[in-house]
């Protein structure tokens, strides 16, 4: 509790992170409040379409007269949502075949690594569209695709944490005092664990919009009506004479958003690696669309 | 180091073979399964078992997925279910254009990223250090499909000197249009990967710089051009050489989203026509032969980085 504290006051201290947290912030409370802004991103206004950014519409309209600035507060909450659906499921699995496969090793860690490695044998968005091939288009295809690309690192890195501590004294002695091997792995080792995955849950976020995002930029992401930034450039794509504005705004909040995640998970691992607590920089994920 | 390069392709057998399954599997994963797919939803009983007996479907599982990675392995992907053209000559048609516009890419993500990082590692800490860092950071953040759309909206909707729809032409025909039509996706493209090359370079003369024998070679009056260009970047370059093989395996399926951008006819544009039209047999032939060359690249990057480090052992 005192050492994530202390994690937390060093990544405060920094002020790129400081401009990162507030526009998070900012996106969040936006997010978890919309129903309650005086907004509406499905009111059409059909002589009023296309517009660029002015007083009564700051973003402008698309094309249906649909006010842009709405759309792209609507559009965070189907990032973020899907972000923190595809971490949660990627984490769910991830975490637990990390933790068997560096507990156990032998023939279970080379099965479990070997899958994973399965995974790994396509870029991420190709894994993503092979998904929704199959499963169809759908919010939840959306969030499975994007989930399940998210499972070799949460399992690569919960992995490498586990074989770290494995000797280490104190996880040692609880063997040694008899605790199960379900006990040391869940009451010794993973909360010893969590300041590399909570950097890797930072930097998958970022991932997971980015994804979801080109998913719905290629047609195949979350069905319309629901705003979502991708679908919005794509659109927009389509009017860059009439509208330039029209893809360059929702653009410039999701790129906005991208970055003050990378930042904030580069300030988490250099805060991290100057305690030799994880073994890379967690800055880099391949793969990336 | 024969004996190396088939220990490597061995340990990737597996995957290999686990993924194709998958890959094989997919259609019956749908809705429907394969004959669905083909009959649709209004077939009679009758139709739907000459179907499956004239499939295969009778036979068991291992059988079916053997013989079609035979045939797979011999050219034979299928047929498309739209075109009804072979599913190996349409993807033939596409990859010498995503292999162009990778290839393209690869050249300028070297151009920036190579003396980025230069530049960077040389005075670390430096305000140029700082000033290009969060240039490398916009570069792996910026989503490609938007700078492509900044990119489009600049060079072609306003000043007009570029298309703002790609399309390909092999170098050799006409280098000049080629250039024309491949420079913003190479670009947009290319950006991304000079970021990550960039910061790895970076990183790795970083440490070669503080090694001893650079302190040797200053030392002894080398001047620092040749200590930089001659010793230290030929040590950096080593694992440089993985990451820019692993881009290239990358791009591969990478260029998905530049190609849909810049409507540019390569690999990822098929796919994605393929997927909207639930086209399973190219789909399944895309993704194949993605996977294969992906892997192929990666035992290559394996073993070109043996060969040019001798310190690396075989065994």
């Amino acid at each position: 509790m005192r050492r994530s504290r202390e994690l937390a006051r060093r990544v405060f201290a920094h002020r790129a992170a400081q401009a990162s947290l507030a526009w998070l912030a900012t996106l969040i409370l936006l997010s978890l409040f919309t129903p309650l802004l005086p907004i509406d991103p499905l009111a059409q206004d059909l002589l009023a379409e296309l517009q660029g950014p002015s007083a009564a519409h700051w973003f402008g309209t698309d094309e249906l007269g649909r006010d842009i600035l709405a759309r792209v507060i609507y559009g965070a909450r189907t990032s973020l949502m899907t972000a923190a659906g595809a971490v949660a499921i990627a984490g769910a699995i991830g975490v637990p075949i990390g933790l068997l496969a560096g507990f156990f090793g032998g023939w279970r860690d080379a099965v479990l690594m070997r899958l994973v490695d399965v995974l790994l044998a396509l870029p991420g968005i190709l894994l993503a569209m092979a998904i929704i091939a199959v499963v169809g288009r759908s919010q939840a295809a959306a969030l499975l695709a994007v989930g399940i690309t998210g499972i070799p690192s949460f399992a690569r890195i919960t992995r490498a944490q586990v074989l770290s501590l494995r000797k280490r004294d104190f996880v040692v002695a609880v063997e040694a005092l008899g605790g199960s091997a379900a006990y040391i792995m869940f009451r010794t080792v993973l909360p010893n664990s969590w300041s590399p995955i909570l950097v890797q849950v930072v930097v998958l976020s970022a991932v997971a919009i980015l994804l979801e995002a080109a998913l719905a930029f290629l047609g195949i992401g979350i069905p319309p009506p629901t705003p979502s930034w991708g679908e919005m450039l794509r659109t927009g794509k389509t009017f860059l004479y009439e509208a330039p504005t029209y893809a360059v705004l929702p653009g410039l909040v999701l790129t906005l958003t991208i970055l003050s995640l990378d930042m904030l998970g580069r300030v988490m691992a250099s805060v991290l690696e100057d305690r030799h607590e994880i073994e890379a920089p967690a800055a880099l994920q391949g793969g990336r669309p | 180091m024969i004996g190396y390069m088939l220990r490597r392709l061995a340990q990737l057998l597996p995957v290999l073979l686990i993924a194709s399954f998958c890959i094989w599997a997919m259609i019956y994963a749908i809705p429907g399964g394969p004959v669905g797919m083909i009959l649709g939803e209004n077939a009679t009983p009758e139709q739907i078992a000459a179907l499956r007996a004239e499939l295969g479907l009778d036979r068991p599982v291992i059988v079916q997925y053997w013989e079609w990675l035979t045939r797979a392995l011999g050219g034979d992907l299928g047929l498309s279910l739209h075109s009804r053209q072979p599913v190996a000559s349409l993807i033939g048609e596409r990859l010498p254009a995503t292999v162009q516009l990778g290839l393209a890419a690869t050249v300028v993500g070297l151009a920036i990223g190579v003396p980025v990082a230069v530049a960077s590692a040389l005075r670390p800490g430096s305000w140029l250090d700082r000033t290009l860092s969060i240039w490398s950071a916009l570069a792996l953040g910026v989503p490609t499909f938007w700078l492509g759309i900044l990119l489009i909206l600049l060079f072609a909707v306003h000043l007009r000197w570029l298309p703002s729809a790609s399309g390909y032409l092999p170098l050799w025909e006409s280098p000049f249009e080629m250039l024309r039509n491949t420079l913003l996706p190479a670009f947009t493209l290319g950006m991304y990967v000079s970021g990550i090359f960039a910061r790895f370079l970076r990183a790795s003369l970083v440490s070669e710089l503080r090694a001893d024998y650079v302190r040797t070679a200053r030392s002894k009056g080398l001047p620092e051009r040749e200590v930089v260009g001659l010793h230290v970047m030929r040590n950096a370059m080593l694992p440089f050489v993985t990451i820019v093989g692993l881009m290239m395996a990358n791009f591969i399926g990478g260029t998905v989203v530049t190609e849909a951008v810049f409507t540019y006819p390569g690999l990822g544009r098929l796919l994605i026509t393929a997927i909207s039209t639930r086209d399973y047999p190219l789909i399944q032939g895309c993704i194949l032969v993605i996977l294969v060359i992906y892997i192929v690249i990666n035992v290559m990057v394996d073993v070109l980085y043996a060969y040019i480090d001798p310190r690396i052992e075989y065994a």
